[in-house]
């Protein structure tokens, strides 16, 4: 159980996707303008890191290592995501209309998020069980929903901030990850 | 040949992929802590390019258009496997060094960027003049920044294990902030900054 | 019959996109695979020998490194990891016997350059060397390890993992 719980902090806090892995980046500048949209990316995010972390545990145990063709594990996996992501899709579009309108849109951009392959590499390099890769990809979503909501509502007040003409937008946005990614390196050692 | 030159130098500057489109950033901020790092993934995302563009402009008119992106993403995923495989043959401290951000060249968003928007429209020329501007524009900005956080996060510069100099008092006081993911996004936030103030890049 | 087809057509063509893939990545994948375990075999060989230089030959099974200098046993090698600052730090441990530490040397880390990798160094590793197993840990905790320093979460890492593991090693072989 401990060990459950250390693997989530690790991948929440400690080694956050975002702040010390760079991994979802794109969504993280791009979204990141408003609180609202932030959410429902890093909800959608969340949810296709945990169904992809199981599918690709199952493909990878029952069928890349048993017949010895680990090294095709890039190309199954981006095929699983990308073919998961549109079941997903599909499915929302069919039974909840209202959800469909919220997380639509960020679905399809899922599909060449790192952050997602990234997760699957992650529990496979680290041959992680099933119920860890699982654990793994909830405490790296989390870590994710969590810094896009700070970020979101820091870059809400910094659109009304005077910066100097040449730091506005990105470069700004840029500084103020430095910053949360120093505040969040006083959570090394924890555990 | 002028054309050649035109597809090439334009992704070098005025669509530098990394400082004015700021795509393909998670690797720019990750494995900038080295310039042999830097360098490793340059002639990563240098052979995954060209080998896409290459092969997606000759396929471009049979491609039936339904399962365009899924044929491209898994013509991506190959060219990306068969570079972890050299390396991991030929370089491996560099293949573990450079950890899950190999792999993830396939999910980069330059290059299905490419593929799709450049590679699927036009002649297999053009492609590669395509290909080989972006990457280099890519491998220049990314050596950019390896070449600054490197030299401020150790104090010196080494490039394949030999060290090519080392700065007096910033290597025993190292600015160890620099080398850490922090300092990524401090270096390339003041460059962007410092770009648009000399007017390099125009605001948006 | 031509409108059947032209439906199925997309689906025999990524089908077909994915036969040639896996086709070359296979052919790939088998010029590569020798070259590959060559590799990974001299680095392991490489990390023995920092630890054991006069060895001659060594021999793997149940994650346990049996270490020999013409055909005689010179010492026991294993793997030990531990959880320091930023993730897992991984050391090869070296026995010279059931009591005695031949060394260990740091595997793989991800410690904060110019801190935490400071248990790389010599001045920190050397410390094991013939070192009793009773005197691994640190001397706050009554060992005989001094930290490295500004690396005392790294440093508590190694001494803990090293321990544990040769602990479990020294009854295994007993």
């Amino acid at each position: 159980m401990s060990e459950l719980f250390t693997i989530f902090i690790s991948m929440a806090l400690v080694n956050n996707f975002i702040l010390v892995k760079f991994l979802g980046l794109c969504p993280f500048f791009g979204v990141s303008k408003k609180l609202g949209s932030a959410l429902s990316m890093s909800a959608a995010v969340t949810f296709v890191m945990v169904a992809a972390s199981a599918a690709t545990w199952l493909i990878n145990n029952y069928i890349l290592i048993p017949f010895g063709v680990e090294y095709m594990n890039i190309v199954m996996y981006i095929l699983i995501i990308a073919s998961l992501v549109q079941i997903i899709e599909l499915f929302i579009r069919r039974t909840n209309f209202a959800l469909y309108n919220v997380f639509g849109i960020y679905l399809a951009l899922i599909t060449t998020n790192c952050a997602v392959l990234g997760i699957t590499l992650i529990n496979t390099n680290e041959a992680f069980s099933f119920i860890e890769s699982m654990v793994a990809a909830l405490g790296a979503g989390v870590g994710f929903t969590l810094v896009l909501a700070i970020m979101s509502g820091i870059r809400e007040r910094l659109e009304l901030a005077d910066s100097p003409k040449a730091m506005k937008g990105l470069p700004i946005a840029f500084i103020t990850a430095t910053m949360l990614g120093l505040a969040f390196s006083g959570f090394g050692g924890i555990v | 040949m002028a054309g050649f030159v035109r597809e090439f130098t334009k992704g070098i500057v005025i669509s530098n992929p990394i400082f004015i489109l700021a795509l393909g950033l998670c690797p720019a901020l990750a494995v900038s802590n080295t310039i042999d790092n830097a360098l490793g993934m340059s002639v990563g995302v240098i052979f995954v390019l060209l080998g896409a563009n290459i092969i997606i402009s000759l396929i471009r008119k049979s491609v039936p258009n339904i399962v365009r992106i899924p044929t491209f993403v898994v013509i991506i995923a190959s060219f990306v496997t068969i570079v972890s495989l050299v390396f991991q043959a030929y370089v491996p401290a560099l293949h573990e060094s450079l950890g899950i951000y190999l792999p993830l060249i396939a999910v980069n968003c330059i290059i299905l960027g490419r593929a799709e928007a450049f590679a699927s429209k036009n002649p297999v020329t053009a492609s590669i003049a395509d290909a080989l501007g972006i990457s280099v524009g890519f491998a220049l900005a990314l050596l950019l920044i390896a070449f600054l956080r490197e030299i401020l996060g150790t104090g010196g510069l080494e490039v394949a294990g030999t060290s090519l100099f080392t700065l007096p008092v910033l290597s025993e006081h190292p600015l160890a902030l620099f080398v850490l993911s922090p300092g990524a996004f401090l270096v390339i936030g003041l460059l962007l900054a410092l770009f648009r103030r000399i007017g390099a890049i125009k605001h948006e | 019959m031509v409108s059947m087809l032209r439906r199925f057509l997309p689906v025999l063509y990524i089908t077909l996109v994915v036969l040639i893939t896996v086709t070359l990545l296979n052919f790939t994948e088998s010029i590569t695979r020798a070259q590959i375990e060559a590799r990974q075999h001299e680095r392991i060989e490489a990390l023995l020998f920092e630890l054991f230089p006069e060895m001659s030959d060594f021999f793997f099974e149940d994650d346990l490194y049996t270490i020999f200098d013409n055909s005689t046993e010179i010492g026991y090698a294993f793997l030990a990891t531990g959880v320091g600052y930023a993730g897992d730090i991984d050391v090869l441990v070296g026995l010279e016997d059931a009591t005695t530490l031949k060394g260990i040397t740091v595997v793989s880390h991800q410690e904060t350059p110019g801190l935490g990798d400071r248990i790389t160094e010599s001045d920190f590793i050397n410390q094991f060397r013939g070192l009793d197993i009773d005197g691994v840990a640190l001397r706050k905790d009554g060992g005989q390890v001094d930290g490295a320093t500004g690396a005392t979460i790294s440093s508590q890492a190694v001494v803990d993992a090293v321990r544990e593991a040769a602990m479990e090693k020294i009854k295994e072989l007993r």
